[in-house]
């Protein structure tokens, strides 16, 4: 169960990350010159993204166990 | 040993029941980091008397001054070149503390607790700049050093009530001061959290996959080290910038202020 809840979790976490880059591509393709300004920004939000999986990794076993 | 509820998973991580490091270990890794900036930083210190930087050391450490100064410039504004010694520390920090896991076992930065020292170095000093940042504007108001400090931590902390509502919207000034509180509170848990897990997550990644290739005797988990490597690399990049935005966001108000100024003179 608490597998199939971390694949849960990193599915919608991968998704995510995958618009967050496709965002990020587009943007950088139109606008060569942003690439550095759109990069710093791509990544500050997968960092908060990647978290949101990080936290689930931490806290999912031990709400598992009080069960 | 198991604990109910919440605290379990917690103090398992804290305690380090297997997969980190010992304390004494840890001290002996974070000697092993220490020391290879102490020797790189000595050697880069050589190259700096001539004129043109032949040293492999020199050029690197100068590289990636001119990298912290971009990022903290960039981010912070022109005022950010005062943060660039903090941030620089966290980057080496963080980055060598991660790339001795190439070479050793594990790493300091895989051990939750070295993370979340640093994390709470990083959201203090944070606090104390926007503190001081008020404390600076005051004096150069001509308030006397006492004054200037206490209504400088007071107008920080007001910071954290959002925007002026009325005096019927008292309570949800409160609300959002609580709020304020908290999300201040987790910044270090968001920050030291990513580190240790991305790393440890790097780490075990690598220990599944060598007992996957354990059979046929060849160490597949290896063959993830350039990707660890990336993840040095970017998961120093991202604690230090959070770090700059955080700073950027308390003394932010500094240059406002002076271009209020230039447009009414």
């Amino acid at each position: 169960m608490l597998g199939l809840g971390l694949g849960i979790a990193a599915l919608g976490v991968g998704i995510g990350l995958g618009l967050i880059g496709m965002g990020a591509m587009n943007g950088m393709s139109r606008q060569p010159e942003a690439i550095g300004k759109l990069q710093v920004n791509m990544l500050i939000a997968l960092a908060f993204v990647e978290l949101v999986f990080l936290l689930t990794v931490f806290i999912a076993p031990g709400s598992f166990a009080g069960k | 040993m198991r604990m109910s509820g919440m605290v379990g998973p917690v103090f398992s991580l804290l305690a380090s029941g297997g997969h980190g490091p010992s304390f004494l270990g840890l001290a002996i890794y974070l000697f092993f980091v220490l020391l290879i900036i102490f020797a790189t930083m000595t050697l880069a210190k050589k190259g700096l008397s001539s004129r043109v930087f032949t040293n492999v050391f020199a050029k690197l450490y100068e590289q990636l001054y001119l990298f912290i100064e971009n990022m903290c410039v960039g981010t912070i504004g022109p005022h950010g070149r005062k943060y660039v010694p903090m941030i620089m520390t966290f980057w080496l920090a963080i980055f060598v503390g991660s790339f001795v896991a190439l070479f050793f076992p594990t790493s300091p930065t895989a051990d939750l607790s070295f993370n979340l020292g640093m994390a709470l170095i990083a959201v203090f000093y944070v606090q104390h700049e926007g503190i001081s940042t008020h404390y600076a504007e005051l004096r150069k108001q001509g308030k006397d050093p006492v004054t200037a400090g206490v209504v400088g931590f007071f107008r920080h902390i007001s910071h954290f009530s959002g925007p002026k509502l009325g005096i019927a919207l008292i309570p949800i000034t409160l609300m959002i001061f609580v709020i304020e509180i908290i999300s201040e509170m987790m910044k270090n848990v968001s920050l030291s959290l990513r580190l240790f897990g991305n790393i440890n997550g790097g780490h075990q990644a690598v220990e599944a996959m060598n007992e996957l290739g354990s059979s046929v005797y060849i160490p597949i988990g290896n063959f993830l080290l350039p990707i660890k490597l990336l993840t040095c690399v970017v998961q120093a990049m991202i604690f230090t910038l959070l770090t700059c935005v955080y700073i950027s966001l308390v003394t932010h108000h500094e240059d406002e202020h002076a271009h209020e100024a230039a447009h009414a003179h």
